[in-house]
């Protein structure tokens, strides 16, 4: 476990989704009234950056671009969403958040190049 | 040419001819491959030439920008093939029974709505049967790319379609069509296209959100519901943004679709850049005004009704983005929102 402190808890008004840098990854925060998610800065679909195109509503984080969707509290696809969002885990110590940041988490939108091309898909 | 495309799950193949884009020629065989705008600015029919070779026809196209062209990414839609293709999509493939067809119309009934906004017929060569709030695309010769066009009018069997088309500074279409040249030309069309449709077995309310020439699929909309009394035992609300008086149009439809509703359907008309006037009630005592942005109106008129609701919304990007925002934010369910992002 690699604990890591990405802000103050206070900093995120419910219903907020917002971009932090820790020690040069970036980080998407989400304060869902239920608790909080950190999660790599892109949708999964088209790589739009959520801060910006990301909304939350009753629980649900929505890419506003084309309406992909997950349900905070149990990560489960909404709608026509096909593909999984990546949360680092995270905790609260002392009104901070933090997150189990090993390594960055991020999408494959294309293969590696010594790799079969099967990544295209996942 | 056979194009074969493979996704996780198995792989489906069709014929594509020299002329037509890979995707024109999956849809109008009934493959469901992923598209929103079909004309290059969404970016959602992306895939991966596996082998083959393409010939990509707007190379400069917006929703191409995060492709990796050198793994071979393309958008299907500004793709022709060369010869014989194996191409990869990130999304689930099924065979569908009702499919678009490449069709032939002659432009006639040009009527200039506003100092922008020219409304105009198509007459087919043979009739298509659409849904309400489904777009063709359009392609003119000697003018590259095709452009999405909802339809205005509703019909079973539609030998006739109704469009509008908003003119930008610099855009060779609606240059090409604001000239009195355009009147008996021939264009080749593409469609039925899009999801964001209307169908009253669906027994729901509704409300439409619409700005400037995106208002057409919603015209459509109210045709479609008025002819079958929808608004008999249904209740719906349109918002209707423009930046001024001056840019308004259809005002008269929309007066009438109100007045035959029994009362339930609700126009608004809302006004980003000029302070609301008092003629505009004169003449169309109905409709209401609203001054500000479209989704402002909505919002605000949406927090006294019903939210159970399907959202309609179509305009430019900007006001869909900041709509569709909107809606979520006040309560309205993903599987409840169809949108067209016309750009």
């Amino acid at each position: 476990m690699t604990w890591k402190r990405i802000c103050d808890a206070a900093e995120l008004a419910e219903n907020s989704v917002k971009k932090f840098d820790v020690d040069g990854i970036p980080i998407v925060v989400v304060n869902y009234g239920e608790g909080f998610r950190a999660i790599p800065p892109i949708c999964p679909h088209m790589e739009e950056p959520l801060a910006e195109s990301g909304v939350v509503a009753q629980c649900i984080l929505t890419c506003t671009k084309h309406l992909w969707a997950w349900d905070l509290r149990t990560l489960e696809m909404q709608g026509e969403t096909e593909r999984p969002l990546k949360t680092y885990e995270t905790k609260q110590e002392h009104g901070a958040i933090l997150a189990d940041i090993e390594s960055e988490l991020t999408y494959e939108f294309d293969t590696d190049d010594n790799d079969s091309d099967d990544d295209f898909f996942k | 040419m056979k194009i074969t495309v493979q996704n996780k799950n198995g792989e489906l193949a069709f014929d594509c001819g020299a002329r037509e884009s890979i995707l024109y020629a999956g849809l109008r065989q009934g493959i469901n491959l992923p598209f929103e705008c079909a004309t290059g600015t969404c970016g959602t029919c992306r895939a991966r030439v596996v082998s083959g070779d393409i010939d990509v026809r707007w190379k400069e196209a917006p929703g191409g920008a995060r492709l990796k062209p050198e793994k071979g990414d393309i958008l299907m839609c500004q793709a022709r093939a060369r010869s014989e293709c194996v191409l990869r999509v990130p999304s689930e493939l099924a065979v569908s029974d009702k499919s678009p067809a490449i069709r032939r119309g002659v432009v006639r009934g040009r009527r200039r709505l506003t100092k922008d906004v020219m409304h105009f017929d198509l007459h087919l060569a043979a009739p298509m049967s659409f849904q309400a709030g489904q777009f063709v695309v359009l392609e003119v010769a000697g003018i590259d790319g095709g452009r999405a066009y909802s339809m205005v009018n509703f019909d079973r069997e539609a030998s006739r379609l109704s469009l509008v088309v908003k003119r930008k500074p610099g855009g060779r279409f609606g240059d090409w069509l604001f000239d009195a040249s355009a009147d008996e030309a021939e264009v080749e069309l593409f469609g039925p296209l899009g999801r964001a449709t209307f169908r009253p077995d669906e027994d729901r309310n509704f409300v439409c959100i619409a700005g400037g020439s995106g208002i057409a699929g919603m015209m459509s909309i109210l045709e479609c519901a008025s002819r079958a009394d929808y608004f008999r035992s249904h209740q719906a609300a349109m918002f209707f943004g423009v930046r001024t008086l001056a840019d308004t149009f259809y005002l008269e439809s929309l007066s009438r679709y109100a007045a035959s509703s029994h009362g339930n359907l609700e126009v608004t008309v809302a006004l980003s850049d000029e302070a609301v006037v008092a003629p505009l009630h004169a003449q169309y005592p109905i409709l209401k005004l609203a001054q500000g942005m479209v989704h402002e109106a909505a919002a605000k008129g949406m927090a006294e009704r019903d939210r159970n609701v399907i959202a309609y919304v179509s305009g430019p990007p900007i006001m869909v983005d900041s709509t569709l925002r909107s809606l979520i934010t006040g309560g309205v369910p993903i599987k409840d929102i169809r949108y067209d992002k016309f750009s």
